[in-house]
């Protein structure tokens, strides 16, 4: 039946055997070896009626030709009982073992449409994969920028009232230090009345100072960001040991390497608690 | 395939039209990405944003 459905015919040549039954008895379908002699069907046994084990004349009968014993059997009914055909068999005759499989309904139906559908994947993965690390990038890159609120809390706030007049604090705002002076009447005076006009940076006291008897200002020196050490110098100010740049008693640059003024960074006054915020 | 054939012969052909045109892509990809996933969470939650509900409470604030 398997052969019967397929369309490439094969010519087989059978060899002139028949197949050996497993009983013993030669496979020959067309042959009935198991056929008896005709019977009568009386008999002796009067017409009562058919025997039992003679097939009815419609199915089959059975008669002495010129040939020998024919039987003829003219119903040709499958088996009433379940067949289990053994498909996984080790005897099993394997069909058409030499042949290539049949790949035609796997195969793309246009080269030209399928090449295009396989750089189009390429292509749309490598999208994707630069679009990732595209992504990936900046969001990491984005995690080492301090966000706006890490900013707002980066200030720093002093209580005036610990400074007395005439002293020098140092303290730490952003990993840098900052200078805060409590001048006295006299500093004052004297970092207003110098000829400022005519320094190497030009800045009044006025501009650097926010009230005149607190000075704030960046412990790092213009010139290499060395930290100055305070009330000394030439100028009653700073003065940097490293490379002996002097600064007065506003911080400006007066004598030595240091091209510019000390730095002065944000800062306000907090009037109501007494207090500086740098920052 | 006229497509298919228009599509290979235009920017697979050559390899540097080809990488570009997948950066370039990657590019669009991301600003369309991030476009229309804005503008779902907009639609997702309309009504329920500070930017929606602002003009109630500007309003009340002025009268």
């Amino acid at each position: 039946m398997v052969v019967g459905l397929r369309a490439v015919k094969t010519a087989v040549n059978l060899p002139p055997t028949v197949r050996i039954l497993p009983s013993g008895v030669p496979h020959a379908s067309l042959i009935k070896l198991s056929v008896r002699a005709p019977a009568s069907d009386h008999h002796g046994h009067g017409s009562t009626g058919p025997r039992s084990d003679k097939p009815a004349k419609w199915a089959a009968k059975t008669y002495l030709g010129a040939g020998g014993l024919v039987q003829k059997s003219n119903v040709n009914a499958p088996p009433t009982a379940h067949i289990h055909p053994r498909l996984m068999h080790t005897s099993a005759v394997a069909l058409n073992a030499n042949h290539v499989p049949d790949f035609s309904p796997y195969r793309a139906s246009s080269d030209s449409g399928n090449r295009a559908l396989s750089y189009f994947m390429v292509g749309s993965m490598g999208v994707i994969s630069a679009s990732t690390a595209k992504s990936t990038i900046t969001e990491f890159l984005g995690t080492m920028a301090a966000s706006a609120d890490v900013l707002a809390l980066a200030k720093v706030e002093i209580e005036l009232g610990d400074i007395p007049e005439g002293k020098n604090v140092i303290i730490k705002w952003r990993g840098k230090p900052v200078f805060v002076r409590h001048r006295t009447a006299d500093e004052i005076e004297e970092a207003r009345q110098t000829d400022w006009k005519k320094l190497r940076d030009p800045q009044s006291d006025e501009e650097r100072t926010k009230k005149p008897e607190w000075l704030v200002m960046l412990g790092v020196c213009t010139h290499l960001g060395c930290v100055p050490i305070g009330e000394s110098g030439d100028f009653g100010g700073w003065f940097c040991p490293c490379h002996g740049s002097h600064y007065d008693i506003s911080g400006r640059a007066r004598k030595g390497p240091a091209p510019s003024n000390l730095e002065v960074p944000p800062h306000d006054f907090n009037e109501a608690e007494g207090k500086l915020i740098i920052g | 395939m006229g497509l298919a054939d228009a599509f290979y012969n235009s920017i697979v052909r050559r390899n540097s039209i080809y990488v570009s045109s997948i950066f370039a892509g990657a590019f669009a990809f991301g600003v369309g990405l991030d476009l229309g996933v804005s503008s779902f969470w907009d639609r997702w939650n309309r009504g329920r944003q500070w930017k929606d509900i602002r003009a109630k409470y500007s309003e009340a604030a002025s009268e």
